[in-house]
């Protein structure tokens, strides 16, 4: 039996998909026999099967070196597109997460969209993201990859447009999609370049070929880039990065999966290809520095943010940054660390900051406040995924973070710096956001606001539990330094940035004793910060601009070059007749000499060859 | 066995148009289906009884007709041409019975339908150059009537349009045809005799851009596109799926058929610059479509960008690009079909097809809930998201003309990009938004109008998941056509001297002209 789980691992994306089209059924006719919500408790079962299916599967694979195994697909002219899976701990270990992730936020939505009629698209579309995830976990192939980011590209674009009758959901969702898109493009490209140089797209068969290729470099480094572009949209890097706030529109249950989970599925990507990247130190220079870039920036603009939403999606990316850091310096196990990490907290700081904001109806930090007496338990699941998030001990990010700088300081002691900064910047974002939220006196908006029901509530204390528990599990696993191998001096400065951050935003925004709002110097930095860097302008004056001016150039020329050409030729052909019609004078000897002219001109022209050959051989007769 | 293909939807026109007024039109109709239907039955018969495995021309029929002419009846069919016949005899079903009951003259609609279906038929089976000839020019008249009678407003100039270009087209093809035929001193327009053929490369050069240009204006290539967007918008539903599905594709088989297959060393000689062609043809298409205001017109321009693709896939010459090629002007058609199905019935139930005007019918209760449905996923198919059809065909072009045109390869992917931009902003305009109340009372969408969608919809995601259903039918036959220049390179005789030097490049037709004289 557990044999026969382990070898159907495949079978864990089909469940989702199974729950998927079953909830699809849901339409408004059987909506008014049975409600919206049967379509949720289906897909809460399928995804509660995957769960499970995933942990047996954990469990009798831990132990084991990682298996592949191959589905025929398509087989083409020499082409054979066949569906790799990885059967290894790693990957299972991912599927636990989306699989458990998904189900805690599946039931946080019947908690959270109880007086929504929508349930059948939004859970189906849950359910869509779930299977697309399992599969990429299990894929070992770039090019399915690539279908399955696709796939969820279009899957973000309509999960943020649930609610499509508002109107920044709807640019929310055009950005998210096409942003992505971008990205997807980009690694569409690296796809196919790829291939012809590696003949494979399996990612073992890929590192195997790394290890001994000898290619251009300039050619390698445009590849490499390219194959970078697509995580960077996911992960929501810099410049690619302005899709994530704005996808917060979208209904927040799917929030917490996609600011957990979904985004990492780039940075999975990213690990799998590193052995290609690494081939161009210039692409390796890339990553580090898009990454730096984004974990530095996107921190400043979450403490910039007044919408608790956004100001959360911004430290996703910053944290995104710090994978892509791990990733181009080489630090796997430290990016796999900082993405477990990563995921619990963040849901976790998702799921009770969306408590507040579903019965507070405001997400503005201006105008909550004082809430901690009325929502300990959101509160304190605050605190734990805050406390998850940045570097204090004994929690995940701790060790997640510790590993990143035990790599980091010995050959980029500067990123090291980074990393500390980047840390405090966060701690102290999120107190900012702690105070804002629970500290002070109650505004207007939070007078009332009591804790949600259980299916919010448990959903959210689950996960604080996981969250807390999470040293214990990575310790079970084997996964924490010994205490002896431990650099106790890393582990201090990481601490101490730390409590830095904590302490100054503690100061500032805990304690009452500065006066609300507190800006920075200057009114122009301020913006430039709270308004995303102008990013969104910048885009419209550029791309968008571009691509706007093109397209009204080429109407304009379809319209009046090409086609005005065809009409001015039809115009001249009815504008000649119509003149010609005058010449008629009604003599018949006017008409006999129109035709004999033609005639005449007509013989002289398709004999001209032989009065050349005869005129020719007159003048030089041949002997 | 070939034939009934021809001949069954040519005697459906002629029992149609000779009904007596009374019959009623919807008898008309199911009697129209039912004869489209057997055609369709027929080709899925055909189907089964194909050998993919076989390179030759299958079920071939051949009957002597005006043999001093060199015109004889010769069908059969490769893989090649086999996907488009049943494209053709899918979509005319679909057409027909997506079409609304309320038809004016109904005899007469139907029966020129079928009259298309039949012509179609026969250009694609037609292994005799005069024969396709006859059969291409055909199918003219019948659209041209469609259009001009049952159209929209503008009709009559969009007919006009239409038929001067098809009949500039025509002439064209024609010009070429009898060019082979002299140039080469054939004694038949047999197309399997003419394969043999060695002209000179310049002499194959003229032909093949007088081709190209004739098949050019059919499929569309930029700038010989205009007659399609005015066309295409001012058809009726059923004529718009028939002119994209299945019309269009008559150009890009005739370039791949006569263009690629007669001339294969000029048409080696000039793919970089086909390539490019194609990758123009794409950004132009996709830029064009992005500025357009109604979204049947948007649909249309989409099409001009499709079939840059398939030249891409022929241009490049490989085995894959080519299969890819096949797939994609299959999987066009279906998407198109959906699309202009879709947005037809947007425009026959909302009254308008104007984005700045349309909103919000998403909306479940009082919007078009499964027509937004559909429409995202033939957008979506269009834009070329993966688990649809349309990915598979263009990410087999691509990786099949990757190796051989980098650039315009990459070129033609930043179009795919651009066509999510215009699809985007479609279904956001259409789909998304809030749906104003006040005027939000449309009128229920029938089974009738429902299923064809669906149809479609089924294959465009059953071949997107399996496309090797889709793609087996034509790998032999599209490896024997990338595999064909080599052999048949031009060889040097004792009364034609090899020379692709300067002057055989520059038009040597008049000095080849007058020595025979």
């Amino acid at each position: 039996m557990l044999q026969f789980l382990l070898q159907a691992v495949w079978l864990i994306p089909c469940y989702p998909l199974l729950g998927m089209v079953l909830s699809a059924l849901w339409s408004p006719s059987i909506i008014r026999r049975t409600g919206p919500r049967p379509a949720g408790y289906v897909n809460l079962v399928a995804t509660l099967i995957a769960f499970f299916h995933g942990i047996v599967a954990f469990f009798e694979v831990r132990q084991q070196p990682p298996v592949y195994e191959s589905f025929p697909w398509l087989q083409v002219a020499g082409l054979d597109l066949s569906v790799s899976i990885e059967i290894s701990a790693v990957t299972l270990a991912a599927i636990i997460i989306i699989t458990g992730l998904n189900f805690l936020a599946q039931l946080y939505a019947v908690g959270y969209l109880e007086m929504d009629w929508g349930w059948a698209r939004f859970f189906s579309l849950l359910a869509l993201f779930e299977a697309g995830m399992c599969g990429l976990a299990l894929c070992n192939s770039l090019f399915f990859s690539y279908i399955l980011l696709e796939i969820l590209t279009l899957g973000t674009y309509l999960i943020v447009g649930v609610w499509y009758n508002q109107s920044l959901v709807v640019t929310g969702a055009r950005d998210a999609f096409l942003t992505k898109r971008v990205g997807d493009l980009f690694l569409l490209m690296g796809v196919l370049a790829i291939y012809p140089l590696a003949g494979t797209w399996n990612f073992n068969e890929l590192a195997q070929w790394a290890k001994t290729a000898t290619v251009d470099p300039t050619l390698i480094a445009l590849l490499g880039l390219a194959l970078m572009a697509g995580p960077m949209g996911k992960c929501a890097q810099f410049p690619l990065h302005l899709w994530l706030d704005e996808a917060m529109e979208g209904p927040l249950p799917g929030t917490i999966l996609r600011n957990a989970v979904v985004v990492q599925t780039g940075a999975w990507i990213l690990i799998k290809l590193s052995p290609v990247l690494m081939l161009s130190p210039f692409v390796q220079q890339a990553i580090v520095a898009v990454g730096a870039a984004t974990a530095v920036g996107a921190t400043l603009i979450a403490i910039a943010q007044i919408d608790i939403k956004r100001s959360v999606s911004y430290s996703v990316s910053a944290y995104m940054g710090l994978v892509f850091v791990a990733v181009g310096t080489q630090q796997i196990e430290a990016a796999y660390l900082l993405m477990l990490a990563h995921a619990l907290s963040i849901a976790l700081l998702v799921m009770s900051t969306g408590s507040i904001v579903l019965n507070s109806i405001t997400q503005d930090l201006t105008q909550l406040g004082g809430l901690w007496s009325r929502r300990p338990v959101s509160g304190l699941s605050y605190l734990v995924g805050a406390a998850g998030l940045m570097a204090l001990p004994p929690l995940g990010g701790f060790w997640a973070m510790l590993a990143l700088a035990d790599g980091l300081w010995p050959s980029r002691p500067g990123l090291f710096v980074l990393l500390l900064a980047v840390n405090a910047l966060t701690a102290f974002s999120l107190t900012r956001e702690f105070g804002l939220l629970f500290a002070g006196q109650p505004q207007p908006m939070a007078q009332r606001s009591p804790e949600n029901i259980w299916a919010i509530t448990l959903p959210m204390t689950v996960l604080a539990g996981f969250t807390l528990h999470l040293p214990l599990i990575l310790q079970s696993l084997g996964l924490l330094p010994e205490w002896i191998n431990l650099n106790q001096d890393l582990a201090l400065l990481l601490i101490w940035s730390t409590l830095t951050g904590i302490t100054i935003g503690a100061v500032l925004y805990v304690a009452q004793t500065i006066p609300k709002p507190i800006r920075l110097p200057g009114k122009p930095l301020q913006s430039f910060f709270a308004n995303d860097f102008y990013t969104p302008k910048l885009y419209r004056s550029s791309v968008v601009f571009a691509v706007d001016l093109l397209s009204r150039l080429t109407d304009w020329i379809d319209r009046h070059i090409v086609d005005g050409a065809v009409n001015l030729v039809g115009f001249a052909s009815i504008f000649s007749g119509e003149t010609l019609k005058y010449g008629n004078v009604g003599q018949t000897r006017f008409y006999v000499l129109t035709i004999l002219s033609g005639v005449v001109l007509l013989i002289l022209l398709v004999s001209w060859p032989l009065f050349t050959s005869i005129w020719t051989q007159r003048l030089w007769p041949t002997p | 066995m070939l034939s009934a293909l021809i001949w069954l939807p040519f005697i459906g026109t002629i029992i149609i148009g000779c009904l007596p007024k009374t019959v009623p039109a919807h008898r008309i109709k199911l009697g129209s289906l039912m004869v489209s239907g057997a055609a369709l039955l027929w080709t899925v018969w055909l189907l089964s009884q194909f050998n993919p495995g076989s390179t030759a021309f299958q079920f071939q029929e051949t009957l002597p007709w005006l043999e001093t002419l060199g015109l004889n009846y010769e069908l059969g069919v490769d893989g090649l041409s086999l996907p488009l016949v049943v494209l053709n005899s899918l979509l005319t079903w679909i057409a027909i019975y997506s079409s609304s009951e309320q038809t004016e003259r109904p005899r007469l609609f139907y029966a020129l339908i079928l009259l298309v279906s039949s012509g179609v038929a026969g250009a694609l089976l037609a292994q005799n150059l005069l024969l396709f000839f006859l059969f291409y020019e055909i199918e003219l008249i019948p659209f041209y009537l469609l259009v001009s009678v049952w159209g929209g407003s503008n009709r009559g100039y969009a007919a006009t349009k239409f038929l001067l270009y098809t009949a500039m087209s025509g002439a064209l093809i024609l010009a070429g045809f009898l060019g082979v035929i002299w140039l080469s001193h054939a004694t038949s327009f047999s197309y399997s005799a003419l394969l043999e053929q060695s002209l000179p490369l310049g002499i194959q050069f003229v032909l093949l851009g007088v081709l190209l240009v004739g098949f050019g204006i059919k499929t569309p290539l930029v700038p010989l596109h205009t007659w399609l967007p005015d066309t295409y918008v001012a058809a009726s539903t059923p004529v718009a799926i028939l002119l994209g599905g299945v019309l269009a594709k008559l150009g890009t088989y005739g370039i791949f058929r006569f263009g690629m297959g007669l001339f294969p060393d000029a048409w080696a000689a000039l793919s970089p610059w086909l390539a490019t062609w194609a990758a123009v043809s794409v950004l132009y298409g996709a830029m064009a479509a992005i500025a357009q205001k109604d979204i049947k017109r948007m649909v249309a321009y989409s099409s001009i960008g499709h079939m840059g693709y398939v030249l891409l896939g022929g241009a490049a010459m490989t085995n894959l690009s080519l299969v890819g090629a096949v797939a994609q002007m299959f999987a066009h058609g279906l998407i198109l079909a959906l699309l202009f199905h879709l947005v037809g019935l947007v425009e026959a139930k909302v009254g308008t097809r104007d984005l700045t005007v349309l909103n919000g019918l998403m909306n479940p209760i009082r919007g078009l809930p499964l027509v937004s449905a559909l429409l995202v996923l033939g957008g979506m198919a269009s834009a070329g998201i993966p688990g649809l059809v349309g990915f598979i065909a263009e990410f087999v072009v691509f990786q099949g003309s990757y190796a051989v045109f980098p650039i315009q390869t990459l070129v033609c992917v930043v179009g795919t990009g651009l066509t999510a931009v215009y699809f985007v902003i479609l279904l956001n305009r259409t789909c998304f938004g809030k749906l104003d109340n006040a005027t939000a009372y449309f009128p229920k969408v029938e089974w009738f109008e429902r299923t064809p969608a669906l149809i479609l919809a089924w294959l465009i995601f059953l071949l997107g998941v399996q496309p090797g259903w889709l793609m087996r039918w034509s790998e032999t036959t599209t490896h024997q056509m990338a595999a064909m220049p080599a052999p048949r390179l031009v060889a040097p005789t004792l009364d034609q001297p090899f020379q692709i030097s300067q002057d055989s490049l520059s038009l040597p037709t008049s000095n080849s002209l007058t020595t025979h004289l």
